[in-house]
């Protein structure tokens, strides 16, 4: 068999989950994107998505090759590990910005400094500080860490809002200087996620 | 994972935690971070101006405990240093020293580029021309 054929038939496979003619399930494509069938872009219809999942979920269950070719019932195997992966990835706004910027190149797990503005540093460095004294006060402080948490969940709202206005500028321009925001975005949005954690720690002690 | 005992050490007791001021001609400071885990430190160099000798250094390091073990491990090593000589710490040296696991070295980078940073910050209040080296590649 050579690559682009059908295992089976050997009829052009064109990069389809099963065979145009013979009807055999074909070896999954490994991009997410390409295996739901779905363009590169960031902002997705998730509604659309979940359809999909739920309609290829149906299509590959490996119950439905239990008397299929060896073939068959390994790709099913294989397919069906990568629609619940696609799925995770895809559904979130998060996740699927950082699946893309690792398919565009971006280091995504280990940064230096140098990728993060100094300006968003200072600013984490602020709020840590003041979170702390809140922590470590001798008095109660629940209600200002109340507020504090309230006020990092807006961050992240806002954060969202930014994210989604940058998707659309990616999907629409498809320049990398636009990715190289929405990464800028997502750290400064993982520092705030950290916060939230930290003062939900601390309203839990 | 098992800390080492040194980091175990630095992180119960960590030595010069504290801030200088910032505003000072002669106080350096670098604010790093790394995204990836949140962690973000501050560190700060006071230098004599006369000799080039960091006479304090201080930090505040928000992370895990590898990366206030090595702030804190470098802030010791820092002191009575000159500023050039304090640029030939490398994160490899914190790494040996506080026996990091893999998983955690780039936390001693992260305390390399803080060095680096708060340096590259005093020479530019010093009016000392910041060689390439200096400047975070």
């Amino acid at each position: 068999m050579q690559a682009g054929q059908c295992w089976q038939c050997e009829s052009p496979a064109e990069n389809n989950l099963f065979c145009k003619f013979c009807n055999s399930l074909q070896r999954p494509l490994t991009d997410y994107y390409a295996f739901f069938g779905l363009e590169h872009k960031l902002n997705i219809d998730n509604e659309d998505l979940q359809r999909r999942f739920y309609q290829l979920s149906k299509l590959l269950h490996p119950d439905r090759y239990t008397r299929r070719a060896q073939r068959e019932r390994d790709y099913s195997l294989e397919a069906t590990a990568i629609l619940n992966d696609g799925y995770r990835v895809l559904r979130d706004p998060v996740k699927r910005a950082e699946y893309i910027l690792a398919e565009q190149g971006f280091e995504v797990g280990e940064q230096r400094a140098k990728d993060v503005p100094p300006e968003l540093l200072e600013e984490v460095f602020e709020l840590n500080m003041a979170l702390e004294e809140l922590v470590s006060g001798a008095s109660s402080v629940r209600p200002q860490l109340e507020e504090a948490r309230s006020r990092f969940r807006a961050m992240r709202r806002e954060a969202d809002e930014r994210l989604g206005d940058l998707y659309k500028l990616w999907d629409a321009s498809g320049e990398r200087d636009s990715l190289v925001a929405v990464r800028g975005e997502l750290n400064r949005r993982k520092y705030i996620e950290n916060l939230i954690t930290e003062v939900e720690k601390a309203l839990s002690a | 994972m098992a800390y080492s005992d040194k980091v175990l050490d630095h992180y119960n007791n960590p030595r010069n935690v504290g801030s200088l001021d910032k505003g000072a001609s002669n106080v350096g400071t670098g604010i790093v971070g790394a995204p990836e885990c949140g962690d973000v430190m501050k560190l700060q160099v006071q230098v004599n101006p006369a000799t080039g000798i960091i006479e304090e250094a201080k930090f505040k390091t928000f992370g895990c405990g590898s990366a206030i073990a090595s702030s804190s491990l470098a802030t010791e090593w820092l002191k009575g240093k000159t500023v050039d000589q304090a640029l030939e710490i490398k994160n490899t040296d914190i790494v040996n020293e506080l026996s990091l696991p893999p998983v955690k070295i780039h936390c001693s980078v992260l305390a390399e580029d803080a060095i680096k940073a708060a340096i590259q910050d005093y020479k530019q209040k010093a009016g000392v021309p910041v060689e390439a080296a200096v400047q975070q590649a």
